[in-house]
């Protein structure tokens, strides 16, 4: 019975890619009107990248500057002297008063007194004149672990070229510091932290702000109501994605300038590579972001919950698996394996790779491929996952 | 009869815009009144002011011995709100609702309990004061919130649209409560948008553009307030028909209903003149005297503010 | 005729609920089919699966001939669909949001602007084409809504609600629209809690508890009730007692203004209106609505 029903369906005049386009467009140009009628996000949109960058740019800074350190010199002869001035010669460590003895070191932690204790062990100086190793040992404040493990590897290069300098003036070749652990060079050669920071940051802000820019805009259509009449449409779910992203495409490439130009004039920060390569590394990651944010979006159907876990999906590998700034290759192997699906880390990779050392294609195809490939998963993901039913 | 709400020449304006112009009305104890008007007629408007929310402009408003503008806080003590978008909390028990509205109207302790055991008996809810409030049918939600707005024994009582999308038989009981209620001596101050709604008043308000144009019983709005005669016209063919009633001397309104048509002459030609030219456009046309309703009373009163 | 929507033993469930219990319709091009029930009847439901947006747990839905959660078969472009909760952009205006509905079923510009400017005189629009939706009252909203959903020209167009919260002038206005667009052969369904708004369609079906009840005509069916309706004038003890002595043919008793309105089986009616009269009342009939039509329905159902 339902087979003979009434006329067929109306031939459709508009060819297929046609109307694909059209739908698309509609989404897009909708999308771009939301945007406009609430100027204020737009404004948050590119004006929290800056603030973000400006403010970490300047707090997360990993250059030591006048960090206090009791100088234990149990040996208080000349060459211990000597390596106590080498110590604060530049600038990062403050001596503080004579401290006297290895215990009086956690005293002084605990009061913040000092950060660190450098101790020139008694017969310093004879076994150094014996050609013997000596040991120096550096006690640090791991409370504040950032700051530790600056002060382990400054002081750890400050006692190595004490020691070259030993050398140099006759005295005995080899000094150590024998910290146990790991121990970390967060600062590049030139002791800069905003060259190697830069990047990473740029990755960092953009990855945050692109997610969080269509993490709310499925859901919202969720809330408010919108799905049922969009539904009820031709649209197709492709079609909404796709529509979907675009705009914030361009909001994000936009963002993307603004960091950039923040990073290279406030920062002084270089960019030595291709611009042209730089661009398509960014829209890469971009489309792969936005199209993470979009999945949870699809995913959520509630603003409240898409909010928290665009901030936490996009937060946590943009700092913790991207190699801004923990290096992939020192964690253990399930986190190396989580950190190469995210694109952060690629981007991380090219942003360094391009404005620091002029890596080429040939060099950071690699790069954009598992970006690209991220970025398609995710919008395959989102198409899928969108329910075209209401319940 | 005392009066229960005392309006007088009551106004209302945002900036420019005059919601309510010079409105003056009284409601007794033990009344049903019924509040009617358009979207944006200032019902809305009117009631704010009634419940201590909204300052008057200029006039004077008395609600249960409380005047709006001087004692605001007395006012919302002695009312009761219900509204059919009702603000309980659906993942809370019918009894704990009762409790936590209850507290915020001050009741406490064995107080509140046997408060809420009165209501709860009152509406026939005792055996669902377990229930989640967003399991229950429409209807027994009606008289949660019904429930809720009686708990501090309100003297007045404000209906907002309370029974839209309610199933008729739990509509029928709704109303009966309401009723019992109203018998010993509460005021009920019902708004809706629906004229069977306002059937069960004692009397009507009809708001039009910020003014309150026509006050009275249903049926007397029916008898006075709908000049001229109705009929309702059955048939397939209204296009000719339509044309046919059109000739006949003072047509007034004329309505497309389902399949009919339902026509207002003032004055009156007759039924037989009206059944004369119906029949000559279409000889199975089937003509009919029809009673007015609220809605042709609303629909008359506003024409003639058009006018 | 062949119908343009043809529902089959419809079945949904919702957790425990029955939202819907074996519906079946069927829907002419030119008609005017209204689907009437209360809050939680099972309306919602209906008109979601119908626009394809929900599936059935059991039964078919065709419209047109094709399932209308077929995107492919471009049943879309021809279903209209307005649902009950708002659900245009807020944030855009009258003319915005046309123009997205407009360009998602790819209508060519003089198309659109073409019927735009006839939705928007008809709907009296005109002068608020730039205003954000969000700010229209809920009269001019839903007649906006309405616009969006005929933009396409439909055959088929369903309406959830859209009376609701609407005066009756407005309300009054809707019903205009909608007789024109059926005149010109589109097949319409329309839902509502009203009773009253029954007889404003070509053919109703009473819904209660996802199933229907009746169907037909809506002079037929009330046609079909029986019993005596009358009103009572006052309400005391006197007509307290004749309605406690005649409780077995007094199927319904409800507040009408001060008094009553009385539903009473017809054999005895004479009987029962004598003795209230007795009581000292004034009685006058009343022609039985759909309310009564419901109720008794519901009753002869042994459903409560």
């Amino acid at each position: 019975m339902t087979s003979s029903t009434s006329r067929p369906l109306t031939p459709r005049k508009v060819p297929r890619f046609r109307r694909f386009a059209v739908r698309t467009g509609a989404m897009a140009r909708k999308e771009t009107w939301h945007v406009v009628r609430d100027p204020s996000n737009l404004f948050l949109a590119l004006g929290m990248p800056v603030v973000l960058i400006i403010v970490f740019g300047y707090g997360v800074s990993f250059d030591l500057d006048h960090v206090p350190v009791a100088i234990i010199d149990q040996d208080g002869t000349r060459t211990s002297r000597q390596v106590a001035r080498d110590l604060t010669a530049s600038g990062e460590f403050d001596a503080i008063a004579d401290a006297g003895e290895p215990e009086d070191a956690d005293r002084l932690f605990r009061r913040q007194e000092a950060a660190a204790a450098v101790i020139l062990p008694r017969g310093m100086e004879k076994s150094l004149a014996r050609g013997e190793q000596v040991t120096l040992q550096v006690l640090v404040d791991g409370s504040d672990g950032g700051r530790a493990s600056s002060v382990i590897g400054s002081s750890a290069a400050i006692v190595r070229s004490a020691s070259i300098r030993a050398a140099a003036s006759g005295l005995p070749r080899a000094m150590v510091v024998p910290i146990r652990g790991r121990v970390r060079t967060l600062f590049n050669p030139e002791l800069r932290s905003a060259v190697f920071l830069v990047p990473g940051l740029i990755a960092y802000v953009l990855a945050i702000a692109a997610v969080l820019l269509t993490a709310l805009t499925v859901a919202r259509e969720w809330e408010r109501g919108n799905m049922e009449q969009l539904f009820a449409t031709p649209v197709g779910r492709l079609e909404i994605v796709l529509g979907k992203l675009s705009p914030y495409l361009a909001i994000g490439l936009l963002q993307a300038l603004l960091v950039l130009a923040v990073g290279t004039v406030v920062f002084d920060v270089p960019v030595r590579g291709h611009m042209a390569l730089l661009a398509a590394g960014t829209l890469l990651f971009l489309a792969g972001t936005l199209s993470q944010g979009l999945f949870i979006s699809v995913l959520a159907r509630n603003q409240q919950v898409a909010t928290q876990a665009g901030a936490i999906s996009s937060l946590l590998p943009a700092v913790l698996l991207s190699g801004f700034l923990f290096p992939i290759e020192n964690m253990p192997l399930a986190l190396q394996v989580i950190a190469s699906v995210f694109p952060s880390r690629y981007y991380v990779e090219l942003l360094r790779g391009v404005m620091l050392k002029d890596a080429p294609l040939a060099v950071l195809w690699p790069q954009l491929a598992a970006m690209a490939a991220f970025a398609a998963v995710m919008i395959v993901l989102s198409t899928a996952r969108f329910g075209r039913r209401i319940a | 009869m005392s009066d229960l709400i005392t309006v007088s020449r009551l106004c209302r304006s945002f900036g420019s815009f005059q919601a309510v112009k010079d409105v003056s009305f009284k409601v007794g104890r033990g009344e049903i009144f019924g509040y009617l008007g358009a979207n944006g007629a200032g019902k809305s408007t009117t009631i704010r002011m009634l419940c201590g929310l909204l300052q008057p402009t200029s006039g004077s408003a008395v609600v249960a011995g409380a005047d709006v503008a001087r004692d605001p806080e007395g006012v919302k003590r002695r009312i009761g709100y219900m509204s059919q978008k009702f603000s309980l909390y659906p993942d809370l028990t019918v009894f704990e609702n009762l409790d936590f509205f209850g507290g915020a109207y001050g009741l406490s302790g064995r107080a509140l309990r046997s408060r809420i055991d009165e209501v709860l008996d009152e509406l026939g809810l005792r055996d669902r004061s377990r229930s989640l409030t967003s399991s229950l049918p429409g209807g027994a939600r009606q008289r949660v919130a019904l429930a809720n707005a009686l708990l501090h024994n309100p003297d007045v009582l404000f209906l907002d649209e309370p029974t839209a999308g309610v199933d008729p038989a739990s509509r029928r009981d709704f109303i009966a409560l309401v009723r019992r209620r109203v018998a010993q001596g509460t005021t009920a101050f019902l708004t809706t948008h629906y004229m069977d709604e306002a059937e069960y008043c004692d009397r009507v308000g009809l708001m039009v553009a910020g003014c309150l144009k026509v006050l009275d019983t249903p049926s007397a709005l029916k008898a006075n307030h709908v000049p001229g005669a109705l009929f309702e016209v059955r048939t397939a063919r209204r296009g000719d028909v339509t044309a046919a009633l059109n000739a006949i001397q003072g047509l007034a309104t004329i309505q497309r209903i389902g399949a009919g048509l339902r026509v207002r002459y003032d004055p009156s030609p007759g039924r037989d003149r009206v059944a004369e030219s119906a029949l000559a456009a279409d000889p199975d046309a089937v003509v009919e005297a029809a009673e007015a309703s609220l809605d042709d009373v609303f629909r008359a009163v506003v024409d003639q503010e058009a006018q | 005729m062949e119908p343009v929507l043809v529902a089959n033993g419809l079945r949904r469930r919702f957790g425990d609920v029955n939202a819907l219990d074996g519906l079946s319709l069927e829907v002419l091009p030119g008609e005017l089919y209204g689907l009437v029930g209360p809050d939680g009847a099972g309306k919602t439901t209906t008109m979601r699966i119908f626009a394809g947006l929900m599936d059935p747990d059991e039964g078919t839905v065709h419209v047109l001939g094709s399932n209308p959660t077929d995107r492919r078969s471009g049943v879309r472009e021809e279903l209209g669909y307005m649902p009950q909760q708002y659900s245009l952009y807020g944030d855009l205006s009258v003319i915005e949001n046309l123009r997205f509905f407009g360009a998602l079923f790819c209508l060519e510009r003089d198309v659109f602007i073409e019927r735009t400017n006839r939705l928007l005189a008809i709907t009296h629009l005109e002068s608020f084409r730039d205003r954000r939706a969000e700010a229209l009252s809920g009269g001019m909203y839903k007649k906006l809504a309405l616009a969006c959903a005929l933009l396409h020209q439909p055959r088929v167009l369903l309406l959830d609600e859209p009376t609701n919260g609407v005066d009756p002038i407005s309300r009054g206005e809707l019903w205009e629209l909608l007789y024109e667009f059926v005149e010109s052969g589109m097949g319409v369904v329309v839902s509502t809690p009203y009773m009253d708004e029954a007889s404003m369609c070509h053919r109703v079906g009473l819904i209660h508890r996802g199933r229907l009840l009746q169907q037909g005509r809506p002079a037929d069916l009330v046609g079909r009730f029986v019993d005596t309706v009358i009103r009572v004038d006052r309400h005391d003890s006197g007509i307290e007692a004749v309605i406690a002595e005649h409780g077995d043919v007094i199927l319904g008793v409800s507040p009408l203004g001060g008094g009553l309105r009385i539903v009473i089986r017809s054999q005895a009616a004479d009987a029962v209106a004598e003795a209230l009269r007795g009581a000292g009342a004034t009685i006058e009939p009343v022609r039985p609505g759909f309310e009564d039509m419901f109720l008794s329905e519901i009753r002869a159902g042994g459903g409560t």
